[in-house]
């Protein structure tokens, strides 16, 4: 299915005025001229083709000169030796070439990055020197001569008809890319280029995909090296070098990737400006590279993507206000089934490095109804469902979508049997409209079968699902460009575009205002109307109380509850995972401390987010020396982001931050960290490569390296870190790598210490012995800033508290204080409990 | 192929291999640090046996003099690559610094080429050349037994300077997590910078090693630093000994091939040789696979 794009249609324009400028220049030119006509109209074929592979697909590749040399030497063989036509010869030689491309593509996609421009520069090394090896097909270094030329009327093309040829041959392929790239193809390759693993998840194969980027991107090249050969007229494995292939990248970043017309511009610019500066032809090194950097620098999506940005203005076609309505019953028939199938999960388990990640969890997601997960952070919950969708597999257990087993599916065949999901980070194809991002979704990523629909039909079908979810931009923009409530409205429609059985949701609500989550709230309400089946994690307890048919709670990979929302709310084992209530509290005591009137650090102002959604929003808060503040606040609440923006990794921030009398936002995390503000991380983030005590070392760089007796001290506060001094951190368990963390910290005698979730993910005692040795720090007289899911446990110690909700600071007050306030309870267990 | 010429040809790759590990190090080590890779990598080890040729050869200059300077040019060198051509890209999460590193490389040779000439320079002969031992027919200079010993000493160094200084422990904090390291006080971008002057320092050394085997030419560094890649590769640019290995591992394979079949088959044979390696092990050689994240 293709859609006429504006981009297509200046694509044609741009070809055809380069057919009437070849002819043009073919008919009043000189030899040379005819030359460099067909030297362009070559390159431009040879980008366009690669295009298919660097632009579209994403995958890079340094050896391009190497399907030139098959198509060259292949054509050139077959019509001087064997007398085959050169066109059927050529044709052949793009065939050969797409043979070596797909095979190539077998060690190709096993790798990425780094390791992929490797394989594909030793391809190019293998063919061009494997010509000069083969004498007898290639000639050797002496090369192939008297190469001939295509058949035409009455003899063969001369030179002027061979130049006329390959520009009409480049203006055809020009074309054609534009209709390719927003083919289902083309979709597919786009989709996976932008988001390889939201691709997959919506059924695209990786390999089937990428396989057919490498086949297409080579035989269109190989053609080209056809083409090459009998315009030169001689060719040599010296015609074939590695620098070739770096050209060949050159003209695609020159033109601009990705980009349909592109790959014409590239092609004039790297063959045009050396020849117009052919009396500094020793420079050509230099320009090259310097056009290179140039564009890198300057125009990172060449030449056609700067003039797109420069002349399309934002185009805003809203969708009327009756079309959602309207379009309900089209969503209703798309989506709705006689019966949709149960999702069913069974005693499901999977570890890594040691650690049960998911512990033998059970649970049923029934048609039209809302199941929810939820669970303290690193309970396991995007793990199961990472399971469940097939990027991972388990070690036990078992997936079934009805009467299917998917246990161990690959991702494409989990979704290819119903399971749909999104993602906590929106993993839209941002380069790609908002429409093309369901279309894929439509054809469920894959490269034929699927849904049939003609494109007007498809057209009305995604335009009324991103209606229905309540969409109200244009199906036309760029999905980067859309804001973050869009992201996750879009990327829900893109899911249900799959016409799935299950619908898998991970934080949709995340970093949403609380209008929008309501509204959020209502369209998986309306989902689970249609009869499908939905599965949702989330933190935004207010949303999952409202909307939930059934809940699961989960904590250290193990279920620890389940039942309806009222249920869950009132379950004492929740209680404890989300406050900490209980049992610690008798164990920790309180220490009674005497607070001084100076300020470490006070906070003014501060708003910041990621995007256009702010994580925090003017919030204000001061330490003093020797106080003990515990800042609280459910998941989402902005509190880790809060503690990052203080030290300077995150940024930029609004607002002020006063540090020991000096302002530090904005200054460099190293500086601040030296200045004596320490943040022990969340996750602990040992560096698990190096020793114990290396490790505690690390804490001190850039002030006095630590004394042996300063070690020592350390290590008495921590008594099983010096049993362990010499082993690698990586092999430490979780609560001993949070001591480790904790140590490493306090070496740098730092004047605040910023504590972020220490607890997280740590088994109950060795939960004890951490706020034991907080407490210990606390009577030391230490600065701590401490955020911790147990909130009683943290108000235990602290002697002061403030509460985050939504990133905004709702209470600021003592420790005393809050305990009796219902407003801790609602910012972690949502509603009126 | 008779014994002798086997075995010499084995010295001779374990000469040659030893130097594309040391080169490869260099990937290595700003990989590491930086996870990005200096493609200019092959320019840096041309520009340090042009400067070893210029200055110990043109100019005279005895070669504790020469080398050292030399040295500190390549470490300049691709501490400049590092803050035009990867840092700018780095920070905003491209990965054009791949071709611009690659420009970097092109325009440096472009610009020796016309300082230094189009014709290529041999060495004149030294003590390390002219000397050596031989047992059993088979000849070994000096300089084939110093290369091998001089790149395993720089390996050996290196991973000294890692487990054992301060600077070294950091640079090492940094390879494992960059926002902890910053955390610690450690100045991420000075070290990311230190660890591409450090790889410039191994692709000079192996440059001025090279030279008195080889001609001395502006071009002379490409190729090269292509295999230095595919050893950098094949050892998985994980672990440094893995890298090294890798390097000697190719030089000799290459080396026996050029013996055995001619020195046409070696280009196509060695490369053909690490697409199946990395056909059959994707993360190299002696690499691990990282664990997908979604």
């Amino acid at each position: 299915m293709t859609t006429v794009t504006a981009s297509t249609r200046a694509t044609l324009v741009l070809a055809v005025l380069g057919v009437v400028a070849a002819t043009l220049g073919a008919f009043y030119g000189n030899n040379y001229h005819l030359l460099i006509i067909g030297s362009i109209a070559i390159s431009a074929i040879v980008a366009t083709g690669l295009n298919v592979l660097f632009g579209l697909a994403g995958q890079i590749s340094f050896g391009h000169a190497g399907f030139f040399a098959i198509g060259a030497y292949t054509a050139s063989f077959l019509s001087a030796k064997a007398d085959v036509p050169f066109v059927l010869a050529a044709l052949a030689g793009a065939a050969l070439a797409a043979v070596a491309g797909a095979l190539l593509a077998v060690p190709a996609l096993r790798v990425r990055g780094p390791y992929l421009a490797m394989v594909t520069i030793a391809f190019g090394f293998v063919v061009e020197q494997g010509s000069a090896e083969w004498k007898a097909v290639t000639g050797g270094w002496n090369g192939f001569m008297n190469i001939p030329r295509p058949e035409w009327i009455g003899g063969p093309l001369t030179d002027r008809g061979l130049a006329i040829a390959c520009a009409v041959l480049a203006a055809g392929l020009l074309y054609g890319f534009a209709r390719f790239a927003s083919s289902r193809w083309g979709l597919a390759m786009r989709a996976t280029r932008d988001a390889e693993i939201a691709a997959q998840s919506l059924g695209a194969n990786l390999v089937a995909v990428r396989t057919l980027a490498f086949a297409i991107s080579a035989a269109v090249t190989g053609f080209a090296g056809a083409l090459f050969a009998t315009l030169q007229g001689f060719i040599s494995p010296e015609s074939f070098p590695f620098f070739l292939s770096i050209t060949f990248v050159l003209m695609v970043l020159v033109g601009g990737q990705g980009s349909s017309s592109g790959p014409l511009l590239g092609a004039l610019v790297v063959v045009l400006l050396p020849e117009m500066l052919s009396s500094l032809a020793e420079y050509r090194l230099m320009f090259f590279g310097g056009l290179l950097l140039l564009v890198l620098w300057i125009a990172p999506s060449g030449i056609a993507g700067a003039a797109a940005s420069m002349w399309t203005k934002p185009r805003r076609r809203q969708l009327k206000d009756g079309a959602m309505m309207a379009d309900e019953p089209r969503v209703a028939a798309y989506l709705s089934r006689e019966q949709s199938a149960r999702l069913v999960v069974d005693n499901l388990t999977v570890s890594f490095g040691g650690n049960r990640a998911v512990d033998g969890v059970s649970l049923t997601a029934q048609p039209g109804r809302v199941t929810s997960l939820i669970g303290p952070n690193g309970a396991g919950k995007t793990t199961l469902l990472n399971l469940i969708s097939g990027f991972y597999r388990p070690e036990a257990g078992h997936v079934r979508i009805g009467a299917s087993d998917i246990t161990a599916a690959s991702s494409h065949n989990a979704a290819r049997a119903g399971v749909a999901r999104t993602f906590q980070t929106s993993q839209l194809f941002n380069g790609m409209s908002v429409r093309e991002n369901l279309l894929v979704a439509l054809h469920g990523g894959s490269l034929a079968g699927g849904a049939s629909l003609s494109p007007a039909d498809a057209i009305a079908l995604t335009d009324a699902l991103l209606s229905w979810v309540g969409y109200t931009g244009s199906a036309a923009r760029a999905a980067g460009e859309l804001p973050h409530v869009d992201r996750r409205l879009v990327e829900i429609a893109r899911a249900l575009a799959t016409r799935p059985q299950v619908l898998l949701l991970d934080e949709p609500a995340a970093g949403l205002s609380s209008e929008d989550t309501d509204r959020l709230g209502a369209v998986v309400r309306r989902i689970a109307g249609l009869g499908l089946g939905v599965l949702i994690i989330e933190h935004d307890m207010r949303l999952i109380m409202g909307i939930s048919d059934r809940i699961y709670v989960l904590d250290a990979g193990r279920l620890i509850a389940e039942g309806t929302p009222a249920e869950v709310q009132q379950n004492a084992a929740v209680r404890r995972a989300y406050l900490g209530e209980g049992e610690f509290e008798a164990v920790v005591g309180r220490v009674p401390g005497e607070a001084r009137r100076t300020e470490a650090l006070t906070v003014q102002g501060l708003t910041t987010g990621y995007g256009a959604a702010p994580v925090l929003e003017g919030v204000s808060l001061t330490v003093h020396e020797g106080e003990l503040i515990a800042l609280l606040g459910a998941n989402g609440a902005g509190k880790s982001t809060l503690m990052r923006a203080l030290v300077g990794l995150h940024r930029p921030i609004e607002g002020s931050v006063f540090f020991a009398g000096r302002e530090i936002g904005g200054a460099q995390t190293h500086l601040i960290a030296r200045s004596g503000l320490t943040l022990v991380p969340e996750g602990r983030q040992v560096f698990a490569e190096s020793s114990v005590e290396d490790n505690i070392r690390l804490g001190a760089y850039g002030k006095q390296p630590l004394t042996n007796e300063r070690v020592e001290e350390l290590f008495a506060l921590f008594p099983k870190l010096a049993t362990l001094r010499g082993r690698r951190a990586g092999l430490l368990s979780g609560g001993e790598q949070q001591m480790l963390a904790l140590a490493r910290g306090l070496a740098a005698n730092p004047r605040v210490l910023l504590l972020d979730e220490p607890s997280l993910g740590l088994a109950p005692t060795v939960v004890n012995e951490l706020f034991g040795a907080l407490a210990q720090l606390r009577a030391e007289g230490r600065t701590i800033l401490l955020v911790d899911q147990m909130a009683r446990l943290a108000l235990a110690l602290a002697d002061r508290a403030y509460v985050l909700s939504s990133g905004k600071i709702v209470f600021a007050g003592t420790a005393e204080e809050l305990k009796n306030n219902p407003v801790l309870e609602r910012a972690y267990l949502g509603g009126g409990a | 192929m008779d014994l002798n010429t086997f075995l010499s040809s084995v010295v001779a790759g374990v000469g040659l291999g030893s130097m594309y590990g040391l080169t490869a190090l260099g990937f290595f080590v700003t990989y590491a640090v930086s996870g990005t890779v200096n493609f200019a990598q092959g320019s840096t080890l041309m520009l340090g046996a042009v400067l070893s040729f210029t200055l110990g050869v043109r100019f005279g200059w005895p070669m504790w003099a020469a080398a050292p300077l030399g040295l500190a040019v390549c470490a300049a060198w691709s501490a400049f690559v590092e803050a035009v051509g990867v840092r700018p890209f780095a920070k905003r999460g491209s990965e054009s610094w791949l071709l611009a590193t690659v420009a970097l490389g092109l325009i440096l040779e472009n610009v020796v080429l016309f300082t230094f000439g189009k014709d290529p320079r041999g060495m004149p002969a030294s003590f390390l050349t002219t000397n050596g031992f031989e047992a059993a027919g088979l000849r070994v200079t000096l300089l084939q037994i110093a290369i091998p010993l001089v790149g395993f000493g720089i390996a050996l160094a290196l991973h000294t300077f890692v487990t054992r200084s301060a600077s070294g422990k950091a640079m090492l904090a940094v390879a494992q997590n960059r926002d902890a390291a910053r955390l610690m006080g450690i100045n991420v971008g000075l070290v990311v910078t230190g660890a591409f002057a450090l790889s410039g320092v191994f692709a000079g050394v192996a440059g001025m090693l090279i030279a008195p085997l080889y001609t001395v030419s502006a071009g002379m560094g490409t190729l090269f630093g292509i295999k230095a890649y595919a050893a950098a590769i094949l050892g998985g640019l994980g672990n440094p000994w893995g890298v090294m290995l890798a390097g000697v591992l190719l030089g000799t394979a290459e080396s026996v091939i050029t013996a055995g079949f001619g020195s046409t088959w070696t280009q196509m044979l060695s490369f053909a040789l690490v697409i199946v390696a990395l056909a059959v092990r994707p993360n190299g050689l002696f690499g691990r696979a990282a664990v997908k994240k979604v």
